[in-house]
């Protein structure tokens, strides 16, 4: 009995080991590649699974090893990866200062030549999401997927009250009111415990009322002193803004504000990313419809109100990587029409490769938002992308202590004055 | 020779002990101080040493302040309801009255301890969740809608509903450890007691406080450093928000070091509450006098 249960225990232990030993692993003679990004959610997780796993049948003398964490676990392992020897050979990138810190690592592959020795795939990767991989000139990123944040609403309330889309900050105030006076308490959703939300919103506040040489001024940690007066107004207009929220928005998060306030009809606006929309098809009625409009501009405000928050993520290439060609290959397949029509049909994120989203089986929405993507004058990146997180955690605290009560404007500019200065 | 073979032989005995400390704890520690002087971010190629800066930064900092604010607070009602209350229920739970059901309150007072503290956190999200939490729902079935708050949304009721949930979770092992130390107490000594008249409250005073004395300080110092290094409970439910509300100082510690990706001032803080929790539990240590009795 007693051999009998020590050679149950050894089997136990040991089963694990054999299970995965035969097919985990590259093979002798494989190229092997270290693929680390972050999406372990699914369906992207099981997308990135089957795209792989079809690249290996179709490409038999390379192994890909994937790895994957969720996003602020996964910046904070790339940060203290990259610039290390353990770089992994592709890895997935923010577009703006998150992929100057990974350039700033000096293991960052500059792409301009493989670029240009292809124009013929280079050509259909979107002209303004290459741009928030390139630095002084260098490419250093391949975009994969871009995106927008605009007001979506609830169609149905709207028709019912006669509301249209509103196109300034007074117009907006004033549909606001009128929600709240035919008995919706809280016009716009959202949920404040997410900073990221937060700061979603105080990034295109910003863009709208500053202009955008100062804004750039301000955002570079070398140079910025946040000192224009327009950024108090920004705030201003953020308080005003929370007093539509209702009173739970401090205490839940963003996904549940969209899937039990606006996905209900309770709340008929709320500030969404365009990479939602597959989430919300999945938790709206079906004889729910829904619009979107670009944040509205301020009267007084000096950006570009046709700008739209929004930015695209992409991949990089370690130039410590042993088997270069063998990775720019694989991102080449990667993000091709052919890929990029999977990942908006089932990952649910927009492609930025021309021609992704022709096919059948794309949302009608994700094709207006692809339109308002191209007509808007320019992406302006997140806020957490656009400047040093010395910064943007101050506005983030500060954005939602002034949800709650417990800051004003110009009490959270000052800190954000400090610690803009503690950079340079 | 002898006393001295033997004492070789002890401290040889020490080594892979001593070795497996400075590898982990000390080499990291003396690291730490070093990294509290520089300024570098974790892509950072190289450190630039910046001097006392860090440590400037440190007196300078609101949130330090707001942080230590509520590592205090934490510190004070960890003391009361952890160690105080339990040692109460502990000293009722050994009373003859309570024999027989003994085990079954030790079992319900020790299960929160033995849950995972995220799904704990987790658990308790929906119990505040101000929508649909049981929280509100159980004030507003008794007919006390006054009473239902924005639990975790709030500054008033945010660090108050944190610090709710420890209490909740590690009650019981404190009431256990002294549990433990009561049944150590020799009956005799309340036997003459009650010969001599003692009322159970003269005895739980006269008796049982000062025979757990030990206990009450290993119980202080698992208490007070912990609610000097606690983080996953206001990481997980609500992130140090709203603004700064439930900021404390490892919580301020990881944001500065991996979110704002500061290391050298993350080290500084590091040192901060290294230096408190040091402070904290020497003062005990020497208050209680542990080891003395052993000694003499």
């Amino acid at each position: 009995m007693k051999k009998l249960l020590v050679a149950l225990m050894l089997l136990l232990v040991l089963a694990p080991i054999f299970a995965g030993g035969a097919s985990e692993g590259p093979e002798e003679g494989q190229t092997e590649i270290f693929f680390f990004h972050r999406w372990p959610n699914d369906p992207k997780n099981s997308m990135f699974n089957e795209l792989l796993a079809q690249y290996m049948e179709e490409n038999p003398d390379v192994y890909i090893s994937m790895d994957c964490i969720l996003n602020d676990q996964y910046k904070e392992r790339i940060r203290m990866i990259v610039p290390t020897e353990d770089v992994p050979d592709v890895f997935s990138s923010w577009s703006g200062t998150f992929a100057q810190e990974m350039v700033a690592s000096g293991n960052v592959l500059a792409l301009n030549d493989i670029y240009e020795a292809d124009p013929e795939w280079s050509e259909k990767l979107a002209a303004a999401s290459v741009a928030g991989f390139t630095f002084d000139g260098t490419i250093y990123g391949i975009p994969w997927s871009q995106d927008g944040k605009v007001f979506f609403y609830n169609k149905k309330i709207f028709n019912e009250l006669g509301l249209e889309e509103p196109k300034t900050w007074g117009e907006f105030i004033e549909l606001l009111d009128t929600l709240k006076a035919n008995g919706y308490e809280t016009p716009v959703a959202e949920g404040l415990v997410d900073q990221w939300a937060v700061l979603h919103y105080l990034g295109t506040i910003n863009q709208r009322m500053i202009d955008e040489e100062t804004l750039a001024k301000d955002y570079d940690a070398a140079t910025g002193e946040f000192t224009d007066p327009g950024y108090v107004r920004a705030l201003e207009y953020w308080q005003q803004l929370t007093t539509y929220m209702g009173e739970v928005a401090s205490a839940i998060d963003h996904e549940t504000a969209r899937n039990t306030l606006f996905a209900t009809g309770e709340a008929p606006i709320m500030y969404l990313q365009f990479a939602e929309i597959p989430q919300l098809e999945q938790v709206i009625p079906d004889d729910f419809e829904y619009g979107f409009f670009n944040f509205p501009a301020f009267e007084d405000g000096e950006g570009d109100p046709n700008a739209l928050t929004g930015a695209p993520e992409g991949f990089m290439i370690s130039n410590k990587a042993e088997n270069i060609d063998a990775c720019v290959d694989f991102l080449k397949w990667l993000v091709s029409p052919e890929r990029g029509y999977i990942l908006s049909t089932v990952g649910g994120d927009m492609s930025c490769v021309a021609g992704a989203l022709d096919g059948d089986g794309v949302i009608d929405a994700q094709r207006e938002a692809l339109e308002m993507i191209q007509n808007a004058s320019y992406l302006a990146a997140w806020f957490d992308n656009a400047c040093d997180p010395s910064v943007y955690v101050v506005y983030g605290q500060g954005g939602q202590a002034i949800a709650t009560g417990d800051a004003t404007p110009e009490s959270v500019m000052a800190q954000v004055r400090t610690a803009a200065a503690s950079l340079h | 020779m002898n006393t001295r073979k033997k004492n070789l032989g002890a401290f040889i005995f020490c080594i892979p002990g001593l070795l497996i400390l400075a590898i982990f704890v000390y080499f990291p520690l003396i690291e730490n101080i070093i990294y509290s002087f520089q300024g570098f971010s974790l892509s950072s190629t190289s450190k630039e040493f910046v001097g006392l800066d860090n440590y400037k930064e440190l007196f300078s900092d609101p949130i330090i302040w707001q942080s230590i604010k509520n590592n205090v607070l934490y510190a004070v009602i960890s003391i009361i309801f952890q160690v105080m209350f339990g040692l109460v229920i502990a000293a009722i739970l050994e009373d003859k009255v309570f024999r027989k059901s003994e085990r079954f309150f030790q079992t319900i007072f020790f299960i929160p301890t033995l849950l995972s503290l995220t799904v704990v956190c987790l658990l308790f999200e929906f119990i505040y969740n101000p929508q649909m939490g049981l929280l509100n729902s159980f004030f507003e079935a008794v007919g006390l809608d006054g009473l239902t708050r924005i639990w975790l949304g709030t500054r008033d009721t945010a660090m108050l509903s944190i610090i709710a949930v420890s209490q909740w979770q590690s009650f019981g092992y404190i009431t256990m450890l002294f549990i433990v130390a009561i049944q150590k107490i020799p009956s005799d000594l309340y036997e003459a007691a009650i010969v001599d008249g003692a009322g159970k409250i003269r005895r739980f005073f006269t008796i049982t406080c000062p025979m757990v004395k030990q206990m009450f300080f290993v119980t202080m110092v698992l208490t007070v450093s912990g609610a000097f290094t606690v983080f996953n409970e206001p990481y997980i439910l609500t992130g140090g928000g709203p603004g700064t509300a439930t900021m404390v100082l490892s919580l301020h510690m990881y944001q500065t070091g991996f979110v704002k990706n500061r290391m050298g001032y993350a080290s500084a803080i590091a040192m901060l509450i290294f230096v408190i929790t040091a402070v904290l539990s020497s003062v005990q240590f020497f208050s209680f006098g542990t080891g003395k009795e052993e000694r003499e």
